[in-house]
C-alpha cells in the first residue's frame, strides 16, 4: 500500500546540488549525522508518541487515516451565535460569528482547527471526556433504528 | 502556527494572572523574554502541615501548549507522596491521555487542552492538601505519610516550611 497521507509532495533535488559541490572539493569530512525533517508533517499515534510521517509504520498510518476518517464525519459550521457556549475551551477566545466550528456528539462545539489538532491525538472531549468515537458510533446506531 | 497559539494563549494567561491574581499562589516568567517557563510561588494549604511556608515552582510548557501539558518541577525542598525527590510533580491531570501502563488513572483524570495554570494550580494545591497514596512519586514520603503522620512526616514537612521562610 503506498502512503497515503500528506508528504513531500515534490521530489527534493537540493541534495544534487550538494553532490557536485562536494564532488569539487579534495578534503570531504564524514557524511553529517541523520537529521528528520523539520518540515515533515508530525502524528501522533497516542499523545506520547510523536512520528513524523516518514516513520509510521503500516499500521500506524492505517491507524491515523481511519481517525482522520471519524474526524470528517463530525459536523461543522459556521458559529452563527444562537448557541450557548460563547467561548472555545481549546484556545479560550470568544467565538466570532461565521468562525468555522466543529460540533462533537456531546453537544460541546470548538473551532474546528483547535479540537481537530486535539482529536488528532486523543479522540475525547476536552470538556467533558466523553470519548468521541463511542458517542459517534451510538448515535449511527440510533440513526439505523 | 501550533507555537503562535501557545505564545498568544500563556500571555493572556499570565496578563490575566497579574491583573486578577487567584488566592494561594503567584506567578510570573522565569526570564522576561521567554513565555514557556514560568516560576510560580505556591503558598501551602492552610489546615495542612504546608502552611505558612511559601514553595517556588518552574512551569515549563511545551511548544504545542495546550495540546501537550506542561511539566512542573518544585525547586524549593518540599516532602510530599505525589512530588519526587527532584521536585517534579507527578499529578495525573499533567499525563498525557494514552496508554496507561500503571493502571491507576482513568482517561479522565489526565490531561486535556483546557487546562490553565489557574486549574493545574488549583489541583497542585489540593493536592498538597490530600496526596494521593495509590501511585506515589516519593515513597519514603508515602510511607511516613500513611504510617506516622503525626510524627515523621509533619517534621519532615515542617522542615521544608521552614526552609522556605528563611528565603
Amino acid at each position: 500500500m503506498g502512503n497515503c497521507l500528506q508528504g513531500q509532495t515534490s521530489d527534493d533535488i537540493s541534495l544534487l546540488h550538494d553532490e557536485t559541490e562536494a564532488l569539487t572539493v579534495d578534503r570531504r569530512g564524514p557524511p553529517p549525522p541523520y537529521r528528520p525533517r523539520d518540515d515533515a508533517p508530525v502524528y501522533h499515534v497516542t499523545p506520547a508518541q510523536r512520528r513524523t510521517v516518514n516513520q509510521l509504520s503500516e499500521e500506524e498510518q492505517i491507524r491515523i487515516a481511519k481517525r482522520i476518517g471519524l474526524i470528517q464525519h463530525l459536523p461543522t459550521g459556521q458559529y452563527d451565535g444562537s448557541k450557548k457556549i460563547r467561548e472555545c475551551v481549546i484556545c479560550m477566545l470568544d467565538f466570532q460569528i461565521g468562525d468555522p466550528v466543529r460540533f462533537l456528539p456531546c453537544m460541546h462545539i470548538y473551532h474546528t482547527k483547535c479540537i481537530d489538532d486535539w482529536l488528532m491525538r486523543s479522540f475525547t472531549c476536552p470538556s467533558c471526556l466523553e470519548p468521541v468515537e463511542a458517542a459517534l458510533l451510538s448515535s449511527y446506531h440510533d440513526a439505523a433504528q | 502556527m501550533v507555537e503562535s497559539r501557545a505564545v498568544a494563549m500563556l500571555r493572556r494567561q499570565l496578563t490575566e494572572l497579574n491583573k486578577n491574581p487567584v488566592d494561594g499562589f503567584s506567578a510570573g516568567l522565569i526570564d522576561e523574554s521567554d513565555i514557556f517557563k514560568w516560576e510560580v510561588l505556591v503558598m501551602g494549604p492552610p489546615d495542612t502541615f504546608y502552611d505558612g511556608g511559601c514553595f517556588k515552582a518552574h512551569l515549563v510548557f511545551p511548544h504545542d501548549y495546550p495540546l501537550k501539558p506542561p511539566k512542573m518541577k518544585f525547586i524549593s525542598e518540599i516532602w510530599h507522596p505525589n512530588i519526587d525527590k527532584n521536585g517534579d510533580v507527578c499529578i495525573s491531570i499533567l499525563h498525557e491521555p494514552g496508554e496507561d501502563k500503571w493502571g491507576y488513572e482513568s482517561p479522565a483524570e489526565r490531561w486535556v487542552p483546557v487546562h490553565t495554570v489557574e486549574t493545574i494550580l488549583l489541583s497542585v494545591i489540593s493536592m498538597l492538601a490530600d496526596p494521593n497514596d495509590q501511585s506515589p512519586a516519593n515513597v519514603d514520603a508515602a510511607k511516613d505519610w500513611r504510617l506516622d503522620y503525626q510524627g515523621e512526616f509533619k517534621r519532615k514537612v515542617k522542615r521544608c516550611v521552614r526552609k522556605t521562610e528563611d528565603m
